[in-house]
C-alpha cells in the first residue's frame, strides 16, 4: 500500500516538472500593416453556409464556389453594381455584326504561376465550356457560340450562330490556364490558377479555404493579404460567430430573425439590397383547374404580398411586381400586377364557374369542391411558412388547399415531369433579363414546366435575345412582363434581398446584387 | 477465442446487410443525383450523358452487385461530387469526429460516474435529487440548442472560446507541445473542442448518471457490501472497489453503446459548430445528392459501431470472469 503511494507521488512530481518546464506563449506572432496610424488585420474573415464543391470557374456553378472563383480568376468582362459589363481581361470589344463579338485583351496579364495570359487560353475556356462531354454547367448559356476564334495573341473573334445579346453579361465566367488545364484537367478543380487579384493557398474539406493576395495583380494589390472562407453550415451559428468576433463578414442566405436582430446592432453594419433573384407561384397550364385563366386570376387577388414580405421575411425580400428585377437595368415598374381583394378572387371564380352551392366554405363546379395543391421544398423554411401562409389565405376565400413539401430534388423532379398544380418556388442568378424569361416562358424551353405557351410571347422573347440595343430591348421584356402577368403564367411574390453583415471594423466593401465577392480587394479590418 | 470468430462472423453479416439497406434506401427514395447536381439550367441531354457516365441507367441488381463487389474490395466508389475516392473522402473526416466523440465521452465519464455514485451513495437525500434533475434535463435538452446555449454564453457574452470550427488536430498538437514544450498548441487545439465536446457529451452524461446510479443501488443492497462494511471496512473502500466494480457490466454496455450513438449523435453538433467530420460530410452529402459519400460515411460508422460492440464484448470477460466460460 505504502510503496503505491510514493510511486504516485514520483509521478505526480514528475508531471508537475514538466508542465513547469513547459513555456506558454504564441510563436507565430500576429503580423498587420500600419496605415496612417489605424493598424490593419491581414486577414479578412468570412463565413459561408456551405462548402465550395468545385473551384474550376467553368464548372462552378454553386453560390460558395463562385464566390472563390471570382476572385481567383478574371473573366473577360466584369458586371457593376448595376450588373453592366465592365472591362476587365478584355479593355474594350466590338459587335460589327450581330454574329461577331471581337475582344481585345488586355496584355501583360500574368496567371498566379506567372505564365503570360493570351487568346489561346480564351479559346481553350471556352472550347471546353462548349465541348459537352466537358459537363460544364455553363454550357447552356454559351450554345449560340458557334465558334472562337484567334486573331492574334491578344485578340479573339467569337462567332454566334444567332444573334444574342445576353452574351456579354455572361462572359464574366473566368479565363483558366491552357497550359495547366490541358495538362491535367481536373487539377484546377482543388488547386484553381487564375489571374485574379488572390492566390489559391489551400483547401480543408467542410471546414475553411484560405487565398492570399496576389502581389502581380494587373490592378494592384489587393489592400488586405490573406482571405479565409470558413464554412459555418448552421445560420444561428454564423451570426454567432460574427458577433463573437471570430469572423468579420457573412452575407445571405440568412434567417430573418437574425436579420431582424442585427439591423438594431449598432457594432455592425447590416447591408440590404436587392438581389437577382425572384421567389414565384408557378401555374400548371395542362392541370384542368389552374389552365381556367380566371381561376388563376382569383388566386392572384387572394396574395397579399406586403404581408409574405413583412411578416414572413421582415422586409428581407421585397413585394414584387413582375419577373424583371428591380437591380437590373431592364426593370419597369409600370406593369400591371393583381391587388389583394378575396371580393374580386370571388366574382372571378364565380365566372368561372365556381360557387358555393352547398354550404361547406368551399366552392364547387358540376357539385365537385375546388381543390388545389400547393406544392414547395423543404430546404427554405420561409418558403414553407408562406405556403402555410397562402394555403390558410385561399382556403379562407373557398379554395380548398393541401399543401405538399418534398426534399429539393424530387419537388425539381416533379416540376420536371409536370406532376405538380401550383407551386411555390425561385430562379437565381438573372444578370440578364433574357435569364429570368426565355427559360421560362418560350414555349420551347426545358424550364417552363408548366408548358406555358403564347406565339407572341415566343416571338418576343427570340427578339429579346437577338437585338442588341439596351433600350430596345427594355420596352421588349416589359411587354412580355405585362403579357405574362396579365395570363399568370408566374405571379411573381418577391424580389429576393441580398443581405451583408459585417462589422464596423471592416471597411471598404461595396456590396453587388448578385453577391460579387470582387471588392474585397479594397477591403481592410481595423484592429 | 471461438467466441470472438463467432462474433466477427457475425459481424461481417451484418455489415453485409447494413451495406444492402443504406444502398436501396438510398436507390428508393425519390430525387435524381443527376438533376440535383447539374442544376435548374441542364438539358435532358446533359442528363442522359451524366446518367450514362455515372452508372445510373443500370438496373437495381447490377447497381447493387457492382457496389458490394467493390465494398468487398475496400471500394466504396467515387464521389458524384469531388470526383473523389470517397474511402479517401471519409478517412479525412473521420479523425475529425473519432477525436470529437471521445472527448465527449471522457466528460461524459467525468461528469457522470462521480455524480452517479454520489447519487446512489446518498439515495433520498438533496443531493441525489440535485443529480437525477440534471440527468433528467440532460436527457431531455435538444443538442443542437444547448449548442447555441453554450454558443451564447462562452463566445458571444464571455468571449473566451471560439464559436466553430477545430484547431489543429489535438494529437498534433499534443505532440508539438511535448517536443517544444510550449502549451500552447494543446491550449489552442482543445480551445476549439471545448465546447462542441461539451454539447455533445452532457446529454450522454445525463444517460450514464442514470446508469451508473441503478447499478450501483442494485450492488449496494448485496450481502456481500453488508458483510464487509460489517467487518469494518472503510465506505471508500467499499464503494469504490467492492460495489463499484461490480457495478460496471452493465455500466461497460451503456458505455459502449453510448459511443456509438456519439459518433452518429456527432451529426448535429458538428453542424452547429461547423466541425469538419463524417456526420457533416454526410449531411452535406445527402442535400447534393452525393449518394456514394452518404452510403461511405454511413458505412465507416456503422462499422464503427459494430467494432465498439465486439470490443465491449471483449471487455465482459476482462472485467468479469464468470462471463468467460
Amino acid at each position: 500500500m505504502m510503496k503505491e503511494k510514493v510511486k504516485l507521488l514520483f509521478v505526480m512530481l514528475f508531471a508537475v516538472a514538466v508542465l513547469a518546464a513547459c513555456s506558454f506563449s504564441n510563436p507565430e506572432e500576429n503580423t498587420s500593416s500600419e496605415n496612417g496610424g489605424t493598424s490593419f488585420k491581414n486577414e479578412i474573415k468570412i463565413g459561408l453556409d456551405v462548402d465550395a464543391t468545385k473551384l474550376d470557374t467553368r464548372l462552378a456553378s454553386d453560390s460558395s464556389s463562385k464566390r472563390v472563383t471570382e476572385v481567383v480568376y478574371n473573366g473577360l468582362i466584369r458586371l457593376n453594381t448595376n450588373l453592366e459589363p465592365t472591362p476587365d481581361l478584355a479593355e474594350s470589344w466590338e459587335n460589327p455584326d450581330e454574329l461577331t463579338w471581337i475582344f481585345n485583351l488586355r496584355e501583360g496579364v500574368k496567371f498566379h504561376d506567372g505564365e503570360v495570359l493570351t487568346a489561346e487560353d480564351v479559346k481553350y475556356t471556352f472550347d471546353t465550356i462548349l465541348d459537352p462531354a466537358f459537363q460544364s454547367n455553363s454550357l447552356a448559356l454559351f450554345s449560340p457560340i458557334k465558334s472562337v476564334e484567334i486573331v492574334d495573341d491578344y485578340k479573339v473573334q467569337f462567332n454566334l450562330s444567332q444573334a444574342y445579346a445576353p452574351l456579354l453579361s455572361y462572359l464574366e465566367i473566368g479565363i483558366v490556364p491552357k497550359h495547366i488545364a490541358e495538362v491535367d484537367s481536373e487539377s484546377l478543380i482543388t488547386k484553381p490558377i487564375g489571374t485574379g487579384p488572390y492566390k489559391f493557398d489551400s483547401w480543408d474539406k467542410n471546414s475553411k479555404i484560405v487565398l492570399t493576395a496576389n502581389k502581380e495583380y494587373y490592378a494592384g494589390t489587393p489592400k488586405t493579404e490573406k482571405l479565409t472562407y470558413f464554412i459555418i453550415p448552421d445560420n444561428s451559428t454564423r451570426v454567432a460567430s460574427l458577433e463573437s468576433g471570430d469572423i468579420d463578414f457573412i452575407h445571405s442566405p440568412l434567417s430573418a430573425s437574425d436579420v431582424e436582430r442585427m439591423r438594431g446592432n449598432n457594432d455592425f453594419i447590416t447591408e440590404e439590397k436587392e438581389g437577382v433573384g425572384y421567389t414565384y407561384l408557378n401555374f400548371n397550364m395542362k392541370n384542368e383547374k389552374t389552365a381556367d385563366l380566371k381561376v388563376r386570376q382569383a388566386i392572384s387577388h387572394l396574395i397579399d404580398k406586403e404581408t409574405i414580405s413583412s411578416a414572413i421575411y421582415r422586409g428581407m425580400d421585397k413585394p414584387a411586381k413582375s419577373p424583371l428585377v428591380p437591380s437590373s437595368w431592364a426593370y419597369s415598374d409600370d406593369v400591371p400586377d393583381f391587388e389583394y381583394s378575396p371580393e374580386k378572387a370571388k366574382e372571378l371564380l364565380k365566372e368561372a364557374g365556381y360557387e358555393d352551392t352547398n354550404g361547406d366554405g368551399i366552392v364547387d363546379k358540376n357539385g365537385v369542391n375546388l381543390e388545389i395543391e400547393l406544392a414547395t421544398h423543404t430546404e427554405d423554411p420561409n418558403r414553407i411558412q408562406v405556403v402555410e401562409y397562402l394555403q390558410n389565405e385561399f382556403s379562407k376565400n373557398g379554395i380548398k388547399t393541401r399543401v405538399t413539401t418534398t426534399e429539393w430534388s424530387t419537388f425539381s423532379n416533379n416540376m420536371m415531369e409536370g406532376k405538380y398544380e401550383v407551386a411555390l418556388l425561385g430562379w437565381l442568378n438573372l444578370f440578364d433579363p433574357d435569364r429570368a424569361t426565355y427559360n421560362q416562358f418560350h414555349s420551347s424551353s426545358g424550364n417552363n414546366y408548366g408548358k406555358y405557351n403564347n406565339p407572341k410571347v415566343d416571338a418576343l422573347l427570340e427578339e429579346g435575345r437577338e437585338n442588341s440595343e439596351q433600350a430596345k430591348r427594355k420596352e421588349i421584356y416589359k411587354e412580355v412582363a405585362t403579357i405574362v402577368n396579365e395570363e399568370v403564367a408566374y405571379n411573381v411574390l418577391l424580389y429576393q434581398g441580398y443581405v451583408v453583415i459585417h462589422s464596423k471594423k471592416l471597411i471598404g466593401f461595396e456590396s453587388s446584387p448578385n453577391g460579387s465577392f470582387y471588392s474585397m480587394v479594397n477591403v481592410q479590418v481595423e484592429n | 477465442m471461438k467466441k470472438i470468430m463467432n462474433k466477427l462472423l457475425q459481424l461481417i453479416l451484418v455489415l453485409l446487410g447494413i451495406t444492402i439497406l443504406v444502398f436501396s434506401l438510398l436507390y428508393l427514395i425519390p430525387g435524381d443525383p443527376a438533376v440535383t447536381l447539374l442544376g435548374q439550367d441542364a438539358t435532358q441531354e446533359e442528363i442522359n450523358r451524366f446518367k450514362e457516365q455515372m452508372g445510373l441507367n443500370a438496373s437495381y441488381l447490377e447497381q447493387l452487385t457492382k457496389y458490394i463487389a467493390g465494398v468487398v474490395q475496400g471500394d466504396l466508389g467515387k464521389s458524384y461530387i469531388q470526383n473523389e475516392s470517397v474511402v479517401d473522402i471519409v478517412l479525412s473526416t473521420l479523425p475529425a469526429t473519432l477525436e470529437l466523440a471521445i472527448v465527449a465521452l471522457i466528460i461524459a465519464l467525468l461528469i457522470a460516474i462521480p455524480i452517479g455514485i454520489l447519487s446512489a451513495v446518498k439515495r433520498g437525500t438533496w443531493i441525489d435529487y440535485l443529480g437525477m434533475i440534471f440527468a433528467q434535463i440532460g436527457v431531455s435538452m435538444p443538442v443542437f440548442w444547448l449548442g447555441l446555449l453554450l454558443i451564447l454564453g462562452f463566445s458571444i457574452h464571455l468571449n473566451i472560446l471560439p464559436s466553430f470550427g477545430r484547431g489543429d488536430p489535438v494529437v498534433e498538437a499534443l505532440l508539438k507541445t511535448i517536443t517544444t514544450g510550449n502549451l500552447y498548441y494543446i491550449f489552442e487545439s482543445l480551445k476549439y473542442l471545448i465546447l462542441p465536446a461539451l454539447a455533445l457529451g452532457l446529454m450522454s452524461a445525463a444517460f450514464i448518471t442514470r446508469m451508473v446510479r441503478a447499478a450501483m443501488l442494485e450492488v449496494l443492497q448485496m450481502d456481500y457490501v453488508r458483510t464487509a462494511d460489517a467487518k469494518g471496512v472503510s465506505d471508500s473502500i467499499i464503494i469504490l472497489k467492492h460495489a463499484f466494480r461490480n457495478a460496471l457490466i452493465p455500466i461497460v454496455t451503456i458505455i459502449g453503446l453510448q459511443f456509438g450513438n456519439l459518433l452518429g449523435g456527432a451529426i448535429v453538433t458538428e453542424t452547429i459548430f461547423a466541425w469538419p467530420g463524417v456526420g457533416r460530410l454526410i449531411i452535406t452529402a445527402i442535400s447534393q445528392r452525393d449518394f456514394t459519400v452518404v452510403q461511405g460515411g454511413v458505412l465507416v460508422i456503422a462499422f464503427l459501431f459494430a467494432i465498439i460492440n465486439l470490443i465491449v464484448d471483449v471487455l465482459y470477460t476482462l472485467i468479469n470472469p464468470r462471463i468467460r466460460s
